[in-house]
């Protein structure tokens, strides 16, 4: 049984259509890359499923259950954790109180939400940043700070926003190591929006392309890199269209 | 049927006048995003304003607006430029506190200067006159030129922010305050002329009301609410909306009237013994609350 | 238990922090020994009083982010619970005072839900209104005196009385205040480490990462404004039996409201020891103001436009209170 079904999401704005007739699945133990040129609708995808938005239509299924009509806190409860692309970090808490946050969802004990997150610190090696403010990190490590307080939640999926962004190859590196990670020693899915296309196409067993609220493409990465659709959605047709020869 | 026409009419009439009131706390929220507590002291100064022009220069009290507006305009630019311009760096709660602390400081500083007695105004043109235009309605003139003012000074105000430069300038840093700066549009001067007109126009609604309203001190607070009333009923940062809200919560002000009228026609002898008059006030807090959590937008309002 | 030793654990403060505390402590266990004025009592168990609304209103304005202004009410709601049953049908303190916490947790329930909806300015705002509602309701009501108010006459009464809380000497008022102090101090020592605490801070950073953390933001608000909302009833109520003439004008009104908020917000909101501080600066200072200045003939409200000052120069300035400074220095001595 897959982990998330989305079938036929639509989802309006008033008079902009943002999700367009939008369906895929996932499998458990994937990690899925979700592109696109801005503004395609990745992130309202994004919030969409995680019970943010509310749906214009279609349904969503998580680990066999409808989680369409649900609140965001219940989507998480359920096992359904993400992270932010605009996030304005944490003045108030340390790092280890921001991951704490996300232990305190399945404990009601302060020790036991301390104990985990002490596990967490140790895993994504963010130990020694522990007791500073969210506010004072880099933006790199406040990443990391955002992905280890969903983790806190035990998630059986994780969705990631554009958690690359604005980092330098060093950084993205590092990334792209904590991903592997979660995903292949911590069994988490995930699923990755993403700019940075070495990124994506490295890590992602697979790749969804959206283009204007629609899906164009869904494949392995190389296939997926090589379908025209996708070609002409971050290209424009023009240029398409100048260069067909050399794109075969 | 008297006690009704005359309540619909009297509360048409203090609705014209409430609505002047919050015209200057909507646009200045509406402009920079800041609820200012100490609206209703600065009420409470062009009230004195006027009384004490009228007073000392003779004038009738109707031709100290000017006055009114002048002082207001500065006293707006001043406390923007000395005050407000620091608390907009901070949190939210420190705002509030801020004019808050405002609103203290001014209202102890009249009591200091003034004194806590009742003050009205004695003399002038319209003064002690009404209109009575049968059925009952009797219409106090200088409740008449208030409202009439009122409109007045609306039509005013919505020519300037609607057909003059400088105006849209002002809808556009209400709009988007950055989006406008990109533009070339200076945030710090629109917010201290939001400001400016906005304390003017109350102050001029504090000249207008002192005709036929004693002032002391303490009344600052009442009008502060009232005027939130209104403008959240309206929507806040919308002008026409503030002008129609006025008028509704004049006719809610006015419940005790109607209810007097509905005691008569049912006869009912325990609506007599309920208190209304002074629970007056009540209703429009209770309006407001209503309001903010069932219709936040209020009913013109595009800033929520 | 765990609750009880997270109550009482304070380890994770600086111990600079602790001995500080434990100097205070002492000074306060010790005060009324010493020969005073029974002005500088006054002061001192009216510190006590705003200390604990200060550490009431802390929860959801402080830690929660959530700026309510409208506490008044559930002073009114203590205060007036109490003395009503005391004059009316002789009941003391001990069972007054937790049934008026019980009408004013639940009245905080009934307006807190839709009340929750607001954010911001507009929950601010509305929040003062309710206050008003319930303070003009009082003032029109004769079962509770309207604007007369109630008195209790302790001659009625044979003092010291501690059931019914009714005492000649402050000093009886002072210790009972410093107990109930003692033991706000743990259950916000406790709150702030607890579950409903992390996710308050959560919640006061952003709402829907918070929501995405499994968090129901609404019911974690009015969850915590209701343990405000007792805070500040146990106190009404105290009120009720020390200063024995209640009136709205006196418990409910604005004023009143915003005095707790600044507290809080002076000394520094959403730390364990803010409100104690703000408390501790405002309260002496307001008095020995009012005491020095005011009395002067023909400068009445002297004292308060000062008083004023200092709150418009704190708001614009330090907005986030001594302890913010304090917290803001230590940072910058660590990095």
């Amino acid at each position: 049984m897959p982990l998330l079904e989305i079938h036929h999401i639509t989802k309006d704005f008033g008079g902009l259509r943002a999700n367009d007739d939008i369906s895929f699945s996932l499998e458990k133990e994937e990690l899925v890359g979700l592109i696109g040129p801005n503004g395609a609708g990745k992130t309202t995808l994004f919030n969409c499923i995680s019970g943010l938005y509310p749906l214009t239509s279609g349904q969503i299924f998580f680990d066999g259950e409808d989680i369409t009509e649900l609140k965001a806190h219940e989507v998480a409860r359920r096992g359904m954790a993400r992270t932010f692309q605009v996030y304005v970090a944490s003045g108030n808490l340390t790092v280890k109180e921001n991951i704490m946050v996300g232990c305190f969802m399945n404990t009601r004990s302060r020790f036991q939400a301390g104990d985990h997150a002490k596990e967490i610190l140790k895993d994504l090696r963010l130990k020694d940043l522990s007791e500073y403010l969210v506010s004072e990190l880099p933006g790199a490590a406040q990443k990391r700070v955002a992905m280890a307080t969903a983790l806190g939640t035990n998630p059986k999926l994780l969705l990631l926003d554009e958690v690359a962004a604005g980092l330098n190859p060093r950084e993205i590196e590092e990334i792209m190591i904590t991903i592997k990670h979660i995903h292949n020693e911590l069994g988490v899915t995930v699923v990755l929006i993403e700019h940075v296309m070495e990124l994506v196409m490295k890590v992602s067993d697979r790749v969804v392309v959206l283009d204007s609220g629609q899906k164009i493409s869904d494949g392995k990465p190389m296939t997926i890199a090589k379908d025209p659709r996708v070609i002409k959605a971050y290209l424009g047709e023009r240029y398409v269209k100048e260069h067909a020869e050399e794109l075969g | 049927m008297d006690i009704l026409l005359s309540s619909l009419a009297a509360g048409l009439l203090i609705g014209m006048v409430l609505a002047i009131v919050a015209l200057g706390l909507t646009i200045i929220f509406g402009v920079m995003d800041i609820v200012n507590f100490a609206h209703g002291e600065f009420l409470m100064i062009g009230m004195y304003t006027g009384l004490l022009t009228a007073q000392s220069t003779g004038m009738d009290p109707l031709f100290t607006l000017p006055v009114a507006a002048i002082v207001g305009f500065l006293l707006g630019v001043l406390c923007y430029f000395g005050f407000i311009k620091f608390l907009l760096r901070g949190p939210m709660i420190a705002q509030l506190l801020g004019t808050f602390g405002l609103m203290l400081f001014l209202r102890n500083l009249a009591l200091l200067i003034f004194g806590s007695e009742d003050r009205a105004v004695h003399h002038g043109i319209l003064v002690g006159k009404s209109f009575d235009i049968g059925m009952g309605i009797i219409l106090p003139a200088t409740k008449l030129a208030a409202a009439g003012l009122s409109v007045v000074a609306f039509w005013g105000i919505w020519l300037l922010m609607n057909r003059t430069k400088i105006g849209k300038a002002l809808t556009a840093t209400a709009l988007n305050a950055q989006g406008a700066r990109y533009m070339g549009i200076p945030t710090e001067r629109m917010n201290a002329l939001a400001w400016g007109i906005g304390v003017g126009s109350v102050t001029v609604a504090g000249a207008l009301i002192v005709n036929f309203w004693s002032v002391n001190p303490f009344i600052g607070l009442l009008f502060t609410m009232i005027a939130f009333a209104i403008v959240a009923l309206g929507g806040f940062g919308s002008v026409p909306g503030a002008f129609f809200a006025g008028i509704v919560v004049g006719m809610i002000t006015e419940i005790p009237g109607f209810w007097d009228f509905f005691t008569y026609t049912f006869n009912l002898e325990w609506m007599a013994n309920v208190p209304m008059t002074s629970l007056k006030y009540m209703w429009v807090y209770l309006a407001y609350f209503l309001i903010m959590v069932f219709r936040p937008r209020g009913l013109f309002g595009w800033k929520q | 238990m765990e609750t009880i030793k997270s109550a009482f654990d304070f380890s994770d403060f600086p111990r600079i922090d602790l001995i500080i505390a434990g100097a205070v402590l002492i000074f306060l266990l010790t005060f009324p020994l010493f020969p005073l004025s029974s002005f500088a009592m006054v002061t001192m168990i009216q510190f006590l009083m705003f200390s604990l609304y200060g550490m009431g209103w802390n929860t959801i304005g402080g830690y929660g982010g959530q700026v309510d202004l409208g506490k008044a009410q559930y002073v009114g709601i203590g205060a007036y619970t109490t003395s009503v049953m005391l004059i009316r049908w002789d009941i003391p303190f001990w069972i007054s005072m937790p049934i008026g916490v019980c009408f004013a947790v639940g009245w905080s329930f009934i307006i807190g839900y839709p009340l929750f909806r607001l954010k911001g300015h507009y929950f601010a705002i509305a929040t003062i209104a309710t206050s008003l509602v319930l303070k003009d309701l009082f003032e029109s009501w004769n079962f509770v005196g309207a604007a007369m108010g109630l008195e209790i006459s302790p001659i009625k009464y044979n003092p010291p009385d501690f059931l019914r809380l009714i005492f000649k000497d402050d000093i009886y008022y002072y210790y009972i205040l410093l107990w109930f102090f003692l033991v706000g101090i743990l259950y916000i020592n406790w709150f702030r480490k607890s579950q409903l605490g992390f996710q308050l801070r959560s919640i006061k950073d952003n709402e829907d990462v918070a929501r995405s953390l499994g968090i129901n933001v609404r019911w974690s608000k009015v969850k915590t404004y209701a343990i405000a909302t007792a805070f500040v009833s146990v106190v009404g109520s105290f009120h009720a039996c020390y200063i024995k003439n209640i009136e709205p004008e006196d418990t409910m009104s604005l004023t009143i409201s915003i005095m707790i908020a600044l507290m809080a917000m002076l000394g520094g909101a959403g730390s364990l020891w803010g409100p104690i501080i703000g408390a501790g600066v405002l309260i002496p200072l307001k008095s020995y103001l009012k005491e020095w200045l005011g009395a002067t003939a023909g400068l009445v409200g002297i004292d308060l436009v000062i008083y004023a000052l200092i709150i418009m120069i704190i708001s614009a300035f330090e907005p986030r209170g001594i302890w913010g400074i304090v917290e803001k220095v230590r940072r910058r001595k660590r990095n």
